[in-house]
């Protein structure tokens, strides 16, 4: 069953066209990696369909529901999350704080039940914490719990990144290059997470990735941009011998000799 | 009602393009600074007003020497424009050695808050300073160019009124025309220029390129501080009177000539200004007449607010800027 | 020296004898004199020791309340200065009160306002319009000025015209990128002074510049509110509601979307925060402290003028916030206080002993540079100091700190994600 699809979606800077005619289909509770080279529209993508950007034409479906023209504040609360590729976090405060940010859209505190504090939103307040603490142990963050967001070293900061959007309890959850700068063993952590996050938490998973040792290994499908376009589509292992591909990564050249 | 318009009309002109003149300058060190630093530099609109007390203060040391009688008063006054403008220029890149530097890579909102707190130093540093040596901060500047001039509109279209300028309008517009070709073919035409327009583009490539940044950015305080401290001198000149409280109302407006013509664009700083020149004349003119006495003239400082805040909400690139989309 | 700062810390009985005769010296001290400003000083700055000390929350809000309710007004009113205390607390308590609400707009949320002195003067001058007979000029029904008893409800009034006005006032602002919005607000605020300062015709509703005299004392029981010392219980109160708002809204799912905005706003929309709503609820709660306390403002002074609120006092406010520290409440309490004691008695006091000075022909300061006039020179130094050398402020802001037995589960109850789970579904703990 498909729980994400794209019809012909473009988008157009000016005269620079950074997506074109991107049709994709992704089955819920899949993990389907977006690969390209760099400039190739990938995380324009994304933000087409988290609402960043407002797709020049084309369409996005979520669940059969058009989320064209959502903002993004909408787009997270219809169930899709998101990770940036040039990390994103609220520095100045706390780890756990940054968690319970994600959980905004399923807080209800209004103002002045805040400023009496009244008895439900004290409640409510209190669950928040003990849930953000049980993403956090989620991750493996949680002994970083009251540690300001920006003091945390690299690694730390993209899990923190994932418990954030894990909170906003998405259907899809987008993650964008989420092993830039990890090394082997963060690598390997983070592909046993992506599993646990798809069996446990019935998450459809997409990431942007440019390892790709992680990509073959994780996605089960696997979309190819180039220069804003689709050029190829399928299974690892149909990627990893499409002449397309190659020459995209590698240039004419390459591919022949592959061939 | 449009008669009296009308009528008013040549005079309105004259004042507004002197006006606008000053506004256009000093919009130049708005935008030349946001356009390399991205930050707002509240304090220039001190600056031109510092101009206009070193100016005017040299103006009344020479004519208590007695050397403005002996000397033909445009000499004069291009001495004064010089020694004032490089003391100002001077001033503008201690200010951003001293308080913008440090602060490059802190949040905006720091570097602002600096900002403020040295255009509030100024205003005071002049005031106490003149009022020290003068008893009172109103500053009244010797007579130049004081001789009124009469335009004889009525003859080009019977209903204009004729128009009297002063002399000293010549001046001012002259000396304007004259700072703004040169700063184009600087900035356009010179190594240094381009190394500007590098900087203003893209800091990190153009140091890259072997552009010494951090003199770049001294350079362009240097100039568009000068170049607002002269108009200082022009706008004392002009209107002979003035007070440390003049910089703030007028850099706003000056500001809101730099975003109209599009922030971080020389040539739309200039028409912008003038533009913003002639607007606010018109509206002091006739806003009384139109509402029949309910807006006063004081309205027209809400007017060119009305015109800034408009122009940021619904076209903040400005007549002449591109829209910059921000990299997620 | 930090070894002796410990063993205080550690030992709570010590600290209780030190604050305890602290506050008992500098009691006696103002008891007995018949005008010490530094006495009275001293025992106001007794709370910030207070603050200090390591006793619980509840202990501390004990003691700062028999100081502010009891003791500070009791030794104030034996000497002949007791209505001068009573004036700068009145003020202080005015100030802290603003202050917080725009280290909520700035410190909170980000948002540069430069023109946030507009709300106390809608505050101020929703009473002042009502309570003087000014209101008779355009209103087609009722009988004005409505008498003091009206004052109580006004505060509510003021409290909600402020709030308004900070939405209306928001909505076009916040379309603005970053650094042009404290020009925008710049603009906005003198375009409110001259708007009020030329209300006059067509219909005179704030009657211009000459403002509006004989604004109606606030009349509680048949008991009319006219000195500062009555008008200091009613500061005290509205402080202590505000005070109590904001740390409320400060660690709540509000405060945090406010602080989620001004770290990266791209990323806070991404948690599902709507950005324009989040930013209009701090301009209006911020706004609504100033209203309130314009409503007080008004009735103490029985003069609203629009001389009262210009740039300069929105930049007053500012500098309090950044002294004390953006984004923190005890910081920006410290901050108003120290900044309008330095503007009341401070300046004031500096300038009268440097005339005795030059009348007894010590010294001679040349009244250019007396301190009083030196108002701005000193905020444009504080601004600048603290950007360059201590941006966070005086009491920099602090993060929650929790205990992880509160955090971890104990109770049973299901986790919130447990609709999104699987049917038994274990959680794996990953290896740190």
């Amino acid at each position: 069953m498909s729980i994400l699809t794209v019809k012909n979606l473009t988008k157009q800077f000016g005269g620079l066209v950074a997506n074109s005619n991107i049709d994709m289909d992704v089955e819920k509770g899949s993990i389907t990696a977006v690969i390209g080279p760099n400039g190739a529209g990938k995380t324009t993508f994304f933000n087409m369909v988290t609402g960043v950007y407002q797709p020049t034409s084309g369409d996005i479906l979520l669940n059969g529901e058009s989320i064209v023209g959502l903002k993004p504040h909408q787009v997270t609360r219809k169930g899709i999350a998101r990770t940036f590729q040039n990390i994103r976090l609220f520095g100045a405060i706390t780890v756990l704080e940054n968690v319970m940010v994600g959980m905004h859209t399923h807080l209800h505190g209004g103002l002045f039940s805040t400023i009496f504090n009244l008895p439900h939103v004290r409640k409510e307040e209190k669950e928040a914490r003990k849930e953000a603490y049980r993403l956090l142990e989620y991750v493996g963050l949680e002994s970083l719990f009251n540690e300001e967001a920006q003091n945390l070293p690299y690694g730390a900061q993209r899990k923190l990144e994932i418990a954030r959007a894990l909170a906003t309890q998405p259907k899809v959850l987008l993650l964008d290059e989420p092993a830039a700068g990890m090394n082997p063993k963060e690598t390997s952590e983070l592909t046993k997470l992506i599993y646990n996050m798809r069996e446990e938490l019935d998450l459809t998973i997409i990431l942007i990735e440019h390892d790709m040792k992680l990509v073959m290994e994780i996605s089960e499908h696997i979309v190819v941009l180039d220069h804003g376009e689709k050029i190829a589509e399928g299974t690892p292992d149909e990627i990893r011998n499409n002449q397309k591909v190659i020459e995209a990564y590698l240039g004419k050249g390459a591919a022949a000799t592959a061939s | 009602m449009i008669e009296q318009v009308l009528h008013t009309l040549p005079q309105v002109l004259i004042d507004g393009l002197a006006l606008g003149a000053v506004y256009a300058i000093v919009a130049l060190g708005y935008t030349m600074v946001y356009g390399i630093l991205e930050l707002i530099n509240f304090a220039h609109g001190e600056i031109f007003m510092t101009g206009a007390f070193v100016g005017t203060a040299i103006l009344l040391t020479f004519s208590g020497l007695g050397w403005i009688t002996s000397m033909p008063a445009i000499i004069t006054l291009v001495l004064v424009l010089i020694v004032t403008s490089v003391l100002t220029g001077l001033l503008g890149m201690g200010i951003e050695r001293v308080a913008y530097r440090p602060l490059r890579n802190a949040p905006k909102l720091i570097t602002l808050i600096t900002a403020i707190g040295i255009s509030f130093l100024l205003q005071d540093l002049v005031r106490f300073i003149t009022e020290l040596k003068n008893g009172n901060y109103i500053l009244t500047g010797p007579n130049l160019f004081n001789k009124q001039i009469g335009i004889e509109a009525s003859s080009i279209l019977s209903v204009f009124n004729d128009a009297s300028v002063k002399s000293s309008f010549f001046i001012v517009l002259g000396v304007a025309i004259v700072m703004m070709i040169t700063l184009d073919f600087f900035v356009n035409r010179t190594k240094w220029g381009m190394a500007m327009r590098a900087v203003a583009q893209d800091r990190e490539t153009a140091a890259l390129m072997t552009v010494n940044v951090n003199k770049v950015i001294a350079l362009t305080f240097f100039i568009g501080s000068a170049l607002g401290g002269a108009t200082g001198v022009l706008f004392a000149v002009q209107y002979g009177t003035i007070d440390p409280y003049i910089g703030f109302i007028l850099g706003l407006k000056a500001f809101t000539a730099a975003v109209l013509g599009g922030i971080g664009n020389i040539r739309g700083a200039m028409f912008g200004g003038i533009l913003i020149g002639l607007l606010e004349m018109f509206a002091a003119a006739n806003l009384p007449i139109v509402s029949h006495g309910v807006l006063g003239a004081e309205y027209k400082d809400v007017f060119a607010f009305a015109i800034l805040i408009i122009v940021l909400i619904f076209k903040p690139e400005g007549l002449f800027g591109k829209v910059t989309v921000e990299k997620v | 020296m930090k070894n002796w700062l410990s063993t205080i810390q550690a030992n709570k009985r010590l600290q209780a004898i030190m604050i305890g005769l602290y506050i008992v010296v500098t009691f006696l001290s103002l008891y007995l004199a018949q005008k010490s400003v530094i006495a009275f000083l001293l025992l106001l700055a007794s709370l910030l020791l207070l603050y200090f000390t390591t006793f619980s929350n509840r202990i501390k809000w004990l003691v700062a309340g028999l100081v502010m309710v009891v003791l500070l007004p009791f030794a104030a009113s034996q000497g002949e200065a007791y209505q001068s205390y009573m004036e700068v607390a009145t003020l202080v308590g005015i100030y802290i009160a603003m202050a917080l609400g725009l280290n909520i707009v700035v410190g909170m949320a980000g948002l540069l306002d430069l023109g946030f002195v507009a709300f106390f003067a809608i505050g101020a001058y929703t009473y002042g319009i009502f309570a003087t007979s000014q209101a008779n000029n355009f209103m087609p029904f009722g009988h004005y000025p409505l008498s003091g008893g009206s004052f109580w409800v006004f505060i509510f009034i003021g409290c909600l015209a402020a709030a308004l006005f900070g939405i209306l006032l928001g909505i076009p602002v916040l379309r603005v990128k970053g650094d042009y919005l404290a020009i925008v607000t710049l603009g906005f605020g003198e375009i409110i002074r001259i708007i009020f300062n030329n209300l006059d015709k067509p219909v005179n509703i704030t009657n211009g510049a000459m403002g509006l005299a004989s604004v109606q004392p606030p009349k509680l029981f048949g008991l009319d509110f006219m000195y500062p010392s009555q008008f200091y219980y009613i500061v005290l109160v509205i402080l202590l509601v505000v005070i109590f708002a904001v740390r409320r809204l400060e660690y709540s799912k509000i405060g945090r979307a406010w602080k989620a905005v001004r770290e990266n706003e791209i990323a806070a929309q991404s948690m599902g925060i709507h950005l324009v709503r989040t930013k209009l609820m701090a301009f209006a709660v911020g706004a609504s402290f100033s209203g309130m306390m314009g409503v007080v403002f008004a009735a103490k002074q029985t003069f609203v003028d629009p001389t009262s609120f210009t740039l300069l006092e929105s930049i007053t406010i500012l500098v309090m916030v950044i002294l004390g520290g953006m984004g923190s409440v005890p910081g920006v309490i410290l901050g108003a206080a120290l900044v309008t004691i330095l503007n009341l008695q401070v300046l004031t006091e500096l300038t009268n002993w440097l005339n005795q000075l030059s009348l007894n022909g010590v010294i001679s300061i040349p009244d250019a540079l007396s301190p009083a006039k030196m108002q701005r020179f000193i905020f444009g130094a504080i601004l600048i100091l603290f950007a360059l050398y201590r941006p966070q402020g005086l009491l920099p802001a602090k993060n929650p700190v929790f205990k992880k037995e509160d955090l971890t589960d104990t109770s049973g109850h299901p986790p919130m994600n447990a609709g999104v789970q699987k049917e038994g579904a274990q959680h794996v703990h990953l290896d740190s």
